[in-house]
């Protein structure tokens, strides 16, 4: 489905992600971890094709064609969609208006309503401008309501579970697992709460821009909440120094 | 009399704001003969939101050039409310001398000292007290003959415990070009009323027009206006001034206005909130294009205790010649009131538009998009056929008419 090979990308001059190697399965669901900063949004961000964020080397093909230099909108097309960890406020736009734009010959009307009420997402949600003045719960369950609406083929979810309360975790970790099961996925989580419902087949640990280690989900998750993100800084060093 | 004379004297007066018109450049005095609502008519009426062709099924009230044309109250409201020209109006009751120019001053300017000693023709419309009209009135102002001034003025009473949406759609027979509106309206909402009067007009590249609103809400009153003006003209000034004398009264302002060519417009919206535990809103949201120039101008005044008032104004710039200026100004003169505002001009914002792309839109359909959300008008709470016209004349005017 995703494969990425030895990617350099840059922002506004800054190099971001410093070699990053990462393949992802059909129908498989990975999970990446890292620390703040250390270059996963930015990673989402290139697998997009956002603008802003230079590819300097490397590559991304996605279903078999290399799409390194394709605009955002062809790859969106081509079945990537994004569930942002920061999505901006827009005035004017409903939620609902976005959703219906989105729904066009994707989603029949019945379909919607059920995704909305699986999501808690009410009436009075779906009138509000698009994430204005959402609380964190809200800006999720919007961000994955609008994503599922677009039935991608490959879902990236950076952060989902943050800022998020159990209740609403529980909403939207259910939706998702359910999702997922027929697609290809790669979740971000710093603090893993959304894999007590989602069940990756593989994780990865990013720091300081490059991909540390792989392995299997729990074994992973657990060593970071043992010894946080030390023990990867570790294994970076390492990395480096084999480099050299 | 020394009152006419003074106001005379204010003819050489400027407004305080927008550009200054000379007007021995418009004709004054004689009209064509308007035999017909055609189609030309009936669709400006459309596009201003006003149905002439169900005039007979709705209430209704049709001003052409210096005349009223058509005037008729539906069936069920009949009894309801109060529908006839201001001249009618003057002499049927003799009290209602006693409202008018009460809360404009005929010697603010040039515009209103005009409309003071000329004014030909102007609704009266009162809604008794405790009605609810549930079908909005329409009123549709149309200039007919080219080149000349149509000075009107308006009286709205609703009375207390009443309730009504008034519509009113101002425009120009698509033959006409220049010409000047002048268009003084008074507006009273007694106590507890509930008064929705909607604004929507479209005029010509070479058209001017100057607006004079006054309202006065008291005890538990809602006023809420709603604005809207799509394409192009050459200069508008208006600034709406609103009295909340009434303890508990509300208001809110909402434009929303989409310019043109080399139109310039400067739009404000002015409240006092002089009632214990009154409340303001006044929203100005602007898209300019081409040559275009707006300035939107807010001010709230907080006079009472318990008050609160927000302004927000918003402007979007689709062209580098364009210019928009906003000038929010919040004045309080009571520890208890609670005054915000924001403001914000900026061409569309990238994040956005990529934010749209991400979700499946095409960068053309995003920005169509967030240009439309700028002129969003389901705040207005409009009554569904109304919003659906008002959204139909929107997307004419995206696509230049
Ligand atoms: N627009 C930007 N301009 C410059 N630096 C940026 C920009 N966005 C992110 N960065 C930097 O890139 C690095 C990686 O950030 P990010 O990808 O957001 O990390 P993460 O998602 O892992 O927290 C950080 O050091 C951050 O400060
Ligand atoms: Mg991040």
């Amino acid at each position: 489905m995703l494969r990425i090979e030895n990617l350099h990308v840059s922002i506004d001059g800054r190099l971001v992600l410093r070699g990053v190697d990462l393949e992802i399965g059909d129908g498989e669901t990975h999970v990446l971890f890292g620390p703040n900063g250390s270059g996963k949004t930015s990673l989402v961000m290139s697998i997009l094709g956002y603008p802003g964020y230079r590819v300097l080397s490397g590559r991304i093909s996605f279903d078999g064609v290399d799409i390194t230099d394709k605009p955002m909108d062809e790859r969106v097309r081509m079945g990537i969609g994004v569930v942002f960890q920061n999505p901006p406020k827009i005035y004017g736009i409903r939620l609902k208006d976005l959703i219906k734009i989105i729904s066009k010959s994707k989603m029949s009307g019945a379909e919607i309503s059920g995704l909305m009420d699986r999501l808690n997402i009410n009436s009075s949600l779906l009138n509000r401008y698009l994430n204005v003045g959402f609380s964190g719960g809200e800006i999720k369950r919007s961000e994955i309501a609008q994503v599922l609406t677009m039935k991608p083929k490959f879902v990236i979810l950076d952060e989902p579970d943050s800022g998020v309360d159990l209740d609403n975790l529980q909403l939207i970790g259910r939706e998702l697992a359910e999702n997922l099961k027929d697609r290809s996925g790669l979740i971000i989580t710093h603090h893993g709460y959304i894999l007590n419902y989602v069940k990756p087949v593989k994780a990865h640990v990013m720091v300081n821009g490059v991909i540390v280690c792989n392995g299997e989900p729990e074994t992973i998750l657990n060593r970071i909440k043992e010894s946080g993100y030390r023990w990867c800084e570790r294994c970076y060093e390492m990395r480096r120094s084999e480099r050299l | 009399m020394l009152r006419d004379e003074e106001i005379r004297k204010a003819l050489e007066k400027p407004a305080k704001y927008g550009v200054d018109l000379d007007l021995s450049r418009y004709e004054f005095g004689e009209a064509e003969e308007f035999t017909e609502i055609d189609r030309d008519v009936s669709k400006r009426g459309m596009e201003v939101g006003v149905d002439l062709d169900k005039k007979e099924s709705l209430s209704t009230f049709l001003h052409v050039d210096y005349s009223t044309v058509y005037k008729s109250v539906q069936r069920q409201f009949k009894g309801d409310l109060e529908l006839m020209t201001i001249d009618e109006a003057l002499k049927k009751y003799d009290w209602v001398r006693d409202l008018f120019w009460k809360l404009r001053d005929p010697c603010e300017d040039k515009y209103t000292a005009f409309t003071a000693l000329n004014a030909k023709g102007g609704y009266f419309m009162r809604i008794l007290e405790n009605r609810k009209i549930l079908i909005p009135i329409q009123a549709c102002f149309l200039l007919f003959t080219q080149g000349i001034i149509q000075p009107v003025h308006n009286l709205i009473i609703a009375e207390p415990g009443s309730e009504v949406h008034i519509l009113t759609g101002c425009t120009i027979h698509p033959r006409v070009t220049r010409g000047l509106h002048l268009g003084v309206t008074e507006i009273y909402v007694r106590r507890g009323a509930k008064l929705t009067y909607t604004m929507v007009h479209r005029w010509g590249p070479e058209f001017d027009v100057r607006s004079r609103t006054g309202i006065l809400v008291e005890d538990r009153g809602i006023f809420i206006s709603n604005y809207v003006m799509l394409g192009e003209l050459r200069t508008f000034q208006s600034q709406p001034s609103a009295r909340l004398i009434g303890s508990y009264s509300r208001t809110s302002m909402n434009n929303v206005v989409y310019l043109k060519g080399n139109s310039e417009m400067d739009l404000g919206g002015e409240v006092l909130l002089e009632g214990d535990g009154s409340r303001a809103e006044i929203i100005l949201n602007s898209v300019a294009e081409d040559d275009a120039k707006i300035t939107t101008r807010g001010r709230i005044l907080g006079l009472a205790n318990d008050v609160k008032g927000h302004l927000s104004c918003r402007g979007l710039m689709l062209s580098d010649r364009a210019e928009i200026t906003t000038i929010p100004i919040l004045e309080s003169k009571n520890m208890n009131s609670e005054l915000s505002h924001e403001a914000a001009i900026g061409k569309i914002a990238e994040d956005q538009l990529n934010y749209l792309v991400a979700r499946g839109l095409s960068r053309d359909e995003a920005e169509s998009l967030i240009v439309r959300g700028f002129l969003d008008v389901s705040k207005m709470q409009l009554p569904k056929p109304v919003e659906e016209g008002v959204r139909r004349t929107i997307e004419l005017a995206l696509k230049g008419f």
